[in-house]
Formats: structure tokens, sequence, C-alpha cells
């Protein structure tokens, strides 16, 4: 039993799940290999531009602005809402969750469990992302960035797809309702963002510390390595989504 | 001895609409229990309350004697449940599927679910995804009866089943409830359930309005009677007998005729005051009954008579 309802979602998602590591890895080997002929595009910038999209001509500067400043966080938010969307609200508005709920399991243990799944798919698709960079790292001329930073960095991004899932998964098991959860997580997705890099329009560099973004990217994992403050962050802030919307789902009538 | 289900004033409101209303009856361990009502009578939240998908708003129900919320693994590792409408989804086999159900039950022998399905024509090469609603709910009905539950909870276990199916079906439960099971079964059909229940419920509104054993609701139910006396009666000689609005007795007050309800021992007594030469009295359909409790309500069912009943 105790495995069952995990390698059972985990094995409806496989399929998706390949799309998304061979996806992302792709994109983030498209946009990486392009570091060569940008790196002269750069050079050849005014200072005061570069510094206002936050480039500079380093490999780990040109990798923050692109590959994992936009595209892949933007992935990784997606799938870790779509992955807590198909594991809880769709599957309480299709019906489904009264037949796995009517046998001899505890609602938590069904949150659990589901959202394991979502997080080894995040931590699949971030280990794939990593291996692509690695492979193309000598040939993209991005050495200056060790192994070790990428691995740093690629942890972020799972935990930023896990931080999204748990959103998701907390707003699907307390309300029900796919609606509510693409209305929510879209809301918390925008404010981060804007949260993130727009702070300093507002005069007030506390509002980033609100943005799981922050926590994803600030500390600069390309540049510094591991930021251990930041991992636990998101750690705390998914535990925090994910407890929420389990007492909730506790206490709930499941929908019909 | 522990009753198989036990409702006390279980009431259950959403919002300002009342899904059921001071619920309370027994079923006993053992027995086949129907539980009819028309659609959006209250017989799936009714259902859910059992399982603990849903919780009350006030009253109690208890599950082989435990409480559907606090012992709600125990409860439900002990029933076998089938909704009324089955869903299931997966790119796996109907093999596949019910092995990962076993699974979530703790296992279930592999012979068992071949056996099953065998019986039910089910193919379980097949794959979920792709399945008939019948299918689907042949899946239904093997996932609930696999594990042999204590109890067994269908709601609407028939729909969609071809008559074969059903006749097969009606014949799992039978033997379920031989080797001791009890069956608690909804249905908005009275001739599905009459043909093995021992008792029947019948709701409306969220409220119970009859509970009977089959024999007793067929001797209460609605006849068709003709009765012809030697000699005039007097006009008001049945006026005052119970069940007896639906009878009118012609001008020469030599012949009784029309529908009759209650029990045959009333009328048999009546008439036997006078000289009767004639009588004759149709099988009681329990379908006339069953629509007698939900004249007003809406949605109630119109299914073709059944007369034999």
């Amino acid at each position: 039993m105790s495995s069952a309802l995990f390698i059972h979602s985990l094995n409806n998602s496989r399929r998706s799940l390949v799309g998304w590591a061979i996806g992302c890895a792709v994109i983030g080997m498209g946009y990486a290999s392009t570091y060569p002929d940008q790196k002269n595009n750069t050079d050849s910038m005014p200072a005061g531009v570069r510094e206002s999209l936050n480039i500079d001509g380093s490999a780990a500067g040109y990798l923050q602005a692109t590959v994992f400043g936009l595209i892949l966080p933007l992935l990784a938010m997606i799938y870790g809402v779509t992955a807590g969307l198909r594991s809880t609200a769709s599957d309480e508005e299709s019906g489904e969750m009264d037949l796995t709920l009517a046998h001899p399991i505890t609602r938590t243990k069904l949150v659990l469990h589901r959202f394991a799944d979502a997080a080894v798919g995040a931590l699949g698709i971030s280990l794939v992302v990593w291996l692509a960079l690695l492979a193309i790292r000598d040939s993209a001329e991005l050495t200056s960035v060790t192994p070790v930073e990428l691995l740093a960095q690629c942890l972020q991004l799972f935990l930023l797809a896990v931080t999204f899932a748990a959103l998701a998964f907390g707003i699907g098991t307390a309300l029900g309702s796919k609606v509510a959860v693409l209305v929510g997580s879209t809301v918390v997705g925008v404010i981060a963002y804007v949260a993130n890099s727009l702070y300093a329009q507002f005069d007030a560099e506390w509002i980033k510390y609100l943005s799981p973004l922050y926590y994803y990217m600030g500390g600069e994992p390309l540049r510094y390595g591991f930021q251990w403050g930041h991992i636990a962050a998101l750690v705390i802030l998914s535990a925090v989504f994910l407890t929420v919307g389990t007492i909730r789902f506790n206490r709930r009538d499941v929908n019909s | 001895m522990t009753k198989a289900i036990e409702l006390s004033e279980l009431t259950k409101t959403y919002g300002t609409r009342r899904g059921l209303s001071g619920l309370s009856f027994q079923v006993e361990p053992g027995e086949i229990f129907g539980f009819l009502g028309p659609n959006g009578a209250g017989k799936t939240t009714t259902i859910r309350l059992l399982l603990d998908l849903i919780r009350p708003t006030s009253g109690s129900a208890r599950v082989l004697g435990r409480d559907p919320l606090a012992d709600g693994v125990e409860v439900r590792g002990r029933v076998g449940y089938l909704a009324g409408d089955f869903v299931c989804d997966g790119r796996q086999t109907v093999r596949g599927y019910l092995r990962f159900l076993a699974a979530l039950r703790g296992g279930v022998p592999n012979e068992r679910v071949d056996e099953l399905a065998e019986r039910l024509g089910l193919d379980q090469t097949l794959k979920i995804k792709k399945l008939s609603k019948g299918n689907k709910q042949k899946v239904g009905l093997v996932q609930a009866l696999m594990h042999k539950p204590e109890l067994l909870i269908l709601d609407e276990p028939t729909s969609g089943l071809d008559p074969l199916v059903q006749q097969t079906f009606l014949d799992l439960i039978t033997e379920a409830a031989a080797d001791g099971q009890s069956v608690f079964m909804s249905s908005h059909i009275m001739s599905e359930v009459e043909a093995v229940a021992d008792r029947v419920a019948i709701i409306r509104d969220g409220s119970l309005v009859a509970l009977d054993k089959v024999t007793n609701l067929r001797s209460d139910a609605v006849r068709d009677i003709e009765v012809t006396f030697e000699s005039p009666v007097p006009s008001d000689a049945f006026a005052n007998m119970p069940g007896a609005d639906g009878l009118r007795l012609d001008s020469e007050g030599t012949s009784l005729t029309g529908q009759f309800s209650g029990r045959p021992d009333v009328l048999v007594k009546a008439i036997a005051h006078h000289t009767v030469t004639g009588l004759h009295v149709s099988k009681p359909a329990l379908d006339d009954l069953f629509h007698s409790y939900y004249e007003g309500a809406e949605e109630a069912p119109r299914p073709a008579p059944v007369h034999d009943a």
C-alpha cells in the first residue's frame, strides 16, 4: 500500500514528464549555446544598457539574464502549477478523488504521495537541465561557471517548481477548484515577478523578500554556489502552502 | 449484534439548500437494503456521508459500528464502494488499474479479481481510457466486490449495464449476502431493488417517507380490484374504509371497482359483510406505490410500469 499511490500517479504522469524534461533541456541548451555570439554583442553595448538589463559580459551573467532568468523559471512555475492542478483540483472535479478516498487511506497521505510525485518530477527535470548544460559547457564557452555552480542554480530551479507545485496543491486541496488554482497561482506568479524585478522603482528593497523568485535567483548561485538561506526559504514556503492546504482539506467536504 | 449502518437524525445542509434532514434508519448485518428515491432526493449525499467524503451538519452515522470520520481508514478498509458515476482514468489496462486499487487495500488475490472479471465479462487487457460506460461500471463492480468487504455500499450499481450483466450483478450480491456480507444499494428504480432486497427505504427531499420489508410494502401497494355483490349494498358502505379513495360503487350498488391501496385484510373484512359473487384483485405494482410517494416531487422518474411485480 505504502508506495502504490505514489507509483500510480508517477506512472500516469510519466509521458508528460519526459516531454517536460526534454523541452526544458533543449530550450536551456538552445539559449546557452548562443552565449559566444551574444558575448560579442553585449561587449558592444553601452554600459548603462547592460546594467539596466542586468547583463555583464560573463557567462554567469548571461545565463542569469536569459536561461535561468526568464524562460526556465517560467517553465518551472508552469510545471509546478500543472502538476498540482492535475493531482488535486482536476481529480476532485472529475470525481476520481471520490474513488481514491473511498479506500483505506487518509487524505493527508493522498496529498503527500501526490506531492512527492510532483516533486520527483521537478527533480528529474532539473537534473536533466543540469546534464544538458554540462554537455554544452565547453562548446558554449561557459567554463567560467563550474559544474557545482550550475548544479546550485538547477537546485534553485527545482525548488522554484516545488514551491509553485506546493502553492497549487495548497489552493487545490483547500478549495477544490481548478479555476481557483489557476487564478491564484497566476496572481502569485505575477506578484512574485513584479516584486522581484521592479522593487527598485518602488524604492522599497524589502518588497523583494516577499517574492519566491528572489529566493530562486537573488543569491546568484551561478557565481556564489549554494545559497542555503534561500534554499531554506523556499522549502519553508512550500511546507507552509502544503500544510495549510492539507489542514483545510482534512476539514472540508470533498466536492462532487 | 453491530448494525451494518446506523443513521440517527443525519442532517446535511448545503448553504441554504437542504440535502438531508433528520434521516434515521438502520441496516442489519447480512441484509440487502434497497435505498430508493428520485434523482436529487439525497441518496448520494447519504452514501458520501457514510464514506466520510462529506461531513454531516448534525446527527450521526455509524458504519459497522464505527465513526466514518474518526475511524475512517478502518471503516473504508471494511467497505466496498461503487460510485453512482464511477469515474476512472489512465493509460493502464484494466488489470493494471485493478491491481493498483487492490494495492491501496493492501492486496487482493489475483484469482479473485480474475473470477469477478470473468463472470461480468470484463476484458482485463483493455485500456481504462477506452472503456465504454458499461465496461467502466464493471470495473467499478469488480473493485467494490474484490476484497469481500463486510459491507457493500453501491450507488446506482446497475446503471449502464445490459440486462444480462444486471442479472449477473444481482446474483453476485445475493451470493455476497448469503456469505454474510451486508449490502446497501441505492436506486431510482423499484423493480431493480425489489427482486433482491430484504428491506427498502424510500427517501424524498432528504427525508425518509417509507421503510419496510419488501413483502410488507407489497401488501400495502395499490391493486386494481373489482367486486360484485349479489344484492345492492348501501352507497356509503365503504366510505370509511381506509385506502378506498380510488374505489367507486356503481349506481345499482352491486359493483365496486377501482384502485385500492393498503392491506388486503381491510378490504376482505369490509366486503365480507355482504354476499360477494365476483372478486378480482390484480397483483400489486410496487412501482405505483413508489410513485405515490413522489407525487409533487420534482424529477420523479416514470419508467414503464412493471405489472408482474
